[in-house]
């Protein structure tokens, strides 16, 4: 009786022809906001932001991620978002869910002002949504112009999940895969996968490689093994759930180049050995995990001439895969990344 | 996490023949269960004859895996978690106060750079004070270089004409540990950590533990640096995260000082401590002091939810020294 139990369970279909053709739709392409917007993105992709700290590495994740909680329509309002579910693991230990709550409410407002067209007023309570002291204010404010809703339910489509060393990573990309299969019983999909940021613990890890029990071939706690197990944990995942995957890397060593770009290109364009503009630490597990590459440097301060204050420039360049053009942006006051020429 | 026999007590499944499965494929630990892929594992039981027991011995341990991790929680909690228990402290300083929205919030690092004499020990002490006499809580102040001062801080609470009583009650608040190296660092942590998770399971409330001052942190950090050895950045690494740790899980402001050094080439100066520090506070400031006009300027390096590059300026009281 049981064997003919397994042999129905293995005959039956996976899944439907509708339901297979709503899930090959749905794995298409997107793209993503400025300054990412030059290469489209598919599940399966690995992309490594690389980058000094600050250089907006972080504010660049959460505009992502408020780019796949929205909805792409909500009582007739166009937000153009993915409705998937976003993990998010925070290994630098410091995400601020302030600004991705600040950042979504913006994005809510401007969405309705576009929808509805005479959200003008909107402008002043979105100025002045950093003062905690004027919060209050917007908050009332604001309930008239954004769908409260709307936003918590974006919200919840922020998952969150903090590790502060190796081993809590390692147990949690174990333990993944149930919790994930857990929260998309509630409806959505996980649509990202995002790691801030993925060297993290480089240099505990690496202490602990020199302290490895080297007898008879016990597998140690090195570097190389732990970051081969979390790439392999990473396909395993990838492997049952369409993921984008986007990771932040904080660069560990000054840098010796040139910060100035120009002088980068001449360089790059004279040897095509291609040396990365930083020292590369990762170990060659997760490098070849990495499907595209972005590199972004801080490009001195654009000063606005409306006010004295000046805002920090970044310029982000593609290394994988190569796109000639650089991307330059600045970080406004509404948290916003605005490409500028 | 420990060998996989201490495990047997609470979970039987986990018995000798288990163990001998595991330890024949280089597994004694929980960590070393980590770093296997576990599918492979289930593949080589699935030969062995009690098969079923051993595989139900791997699930069983990816449940306490699961036990042990942190809980996957969604943005609305998180935004609870922050009203409810991360607060803003007044660093005591109107001008900071503002520019931070606020001032220090718990939960978060926030390092203060600047160069010698630009008053970081001044901006500590005066926080302390605000701390334990605004908000009534207790602060811990780690003095690495016998700079901390008591009389000092005393001239901070309401101005130098308090009440005794008054002085006497915010100063009992305040315990400043003298510490000299980074082992002593990590016992000194270790050890309030302990007791913070006793006194959070007796639910003691009362002045519960609200600032945590590092007064200076790069002090016991380079002497530990240099070469090319990876132990000194390893040590740096852990401490960080360990105050972030202290700092989240029991909702402590941590204030850290760090000095600068000259970058060579251009003359100017950087805060201490290389490029993998920068990943380590939440909240970066830069303190410099134009001794001429006794003008005090401090800015934002780095911020998680606030441009870098605001400023506040403010007259010094230095004199009263």
């Amino acid at each position: 009786m049981r064997e003919h139990e397994a042999a129905r369970d293995w005959i039956r279909s996976d899944e439907t022809a509708k339901q297979m053709l709503s899930r090959v739709l749905g794995d298409r392409a997107f793209l993503l906001l400025p300054p990412l917007h030059r290469v489209p993105l598919r599940a399966g992709n690995v992309v490594e932001i690389t980058g000094s700290s600050p250089t907006a590495k972080t504010q660049i994740l959460i505009q992502a991620a408020i780019a796949c909680i929205l909805p792409k329509t909500w009582n007739g309002v166009h937000y153009g978002g993915l409705e998937k579910l976003v993990l998010f693991l925070d290994l630098d230990c410091r995400f601020d869910v302030m600004r991705l709550s600040d950042m979504l409410k913006h994005r809510l407002l401007e969405a309705n002002r576009i929808g509805n067209g005479a959200w003008w007023q909107l402008e002043e309570s979105s100025g002045v949504k950093n003062c905690r002291g004027a919060q209050d204010k917007s908050k009332s404010k604001s309930k008239i112009v954004y769908d409260e809703e709307l936003y918590v339910s974006c919200m919840k489509r922020f998952l969150y999940l903090r590790c502060y060393d190796s081993l809590e990573l390692l147990s949690s990309l174990k333990t993944l895969h149930y919790r994930i299969r857990l929260q998309e019983a509630c409806g959505s999909q996980v649509g990202v996968l995002m790691i801030d940021s993925i060297g993290a613990f480089h240099w505990t890890d690496r202490l602990s490689s020199s302290l490895a029990l080297d007898k008879n071939n016990r597998k140690s706690l090195s570097l190389t093994n732990v970051v081969e197990t979390i790439v392999q944990e990473m396909k395993k995942l990838m492997r049952v759930h369409s993921l984008v995957v986007i990771a932040t890397k904080a660069t560990i060593y000054e840098e010796k180049y040139p910060t100035n770009e120009n002088n980068r290109k001449l360089s790059s364009n004279n040897d095509k050995a291609q040396q990365p503009p930083f020292r590369e630490f990762m170990p060659s597990s997760w490098q070849a995990f990495v499907t595209h590459k972005i590199f972004i440097r801080k490009s001195g301060d654009h000063h606005q001439s409306s006010g004295q204050q000046s805002l920090s420039a970044y310029s982000l360049e593609w290394l994988q895969p190569q796109l000639s053009s650089i991307d330059r942006f600045i970080v406004d006051d509404v948290s916003k990344l605005d490409p500028f020429k | 996490m420990a060998p996989l026999k201490h495990l047997e007590m609470e979970n039987p499944i986990i018995d000798a023949s288990f163990r001998d499965f595991c330890s024949s494929h280089g597994i004694l630990t929980v960590e070393d269960f980590l770093i296997h892929d576990l599918y492979e594992l289930a593949a080589f039981a699935e030969r062995q004859v009690d098969a079923d027991r051993l595989k139900e011995g791997i699930t069983v341990m990816l449940s306490l895996l699961e036990v042990k991790c942190r809980p996957l929680l969604n943005g609305m909690e998180l935004l609870e978690d922050l009203q409810r228990n991360k607060h803003t402290l007044s660093s005591g300083d109107n001008g900071t106060d503002s520019l931070l929205q606020g001032g220090l919030r718990e939960g978060q690092v926030t390092e203060l750079v600047g160069p010698s004499s630009s008053g970081k020990t001044q901006f500590c002490m005066q926080a302390a004070a605000s701390v334990a006499e605004k908000q009534e809580g207790s602060v811990f102040y780690i003095d690495t270089g016998n700079s901390f001062s008591a009389r000092r801080i005393a001239q901070f609470i309401c101005g130098s004409s308090a009440a005794a009583a008054l002085q006497k009650r915010v100063l009992s608040r305040i315990s400043c540990h003298t510490v000299y190296d980074i082992y002593t660092m990590f016992d000194t942590l270790q050890g309030l950590e302990v007791a913070l998770r006793s006194q959070e399971q007796m639910n003691v409330n009362e002045c519960r533990l609200r600032l945590l001052i590092v007064d200076s942190i790069s002090s016991l950090i380079t002497p530990i640096l240099g070469g090319s050895g990876s132990q000194g950045r390893a040590l740096m690494v852990a401490l960080g995260y360990l105050l972030k740790k202290l700092a989240h899980e029991h909702n402590i402001a941590v204030l850290v000082t760090n000095h600068t050094v000259g970058a060579g080439e251009n003359g100017k100066t950087k805060p201490a401590l290389g490029e993998t520090w920068k990943s380590i506070p939440h909240v970066r400031l830069m303190l410099s002091r134009d001794n001429r006009n006794n003008i005090c300027t401090i800015s934002i390096l780095k911020h998680t939810s606030m441009l870098s590059g605001q400023t506040v300026t403010r007259k010094d009281n230095q004199q009263c020294l």
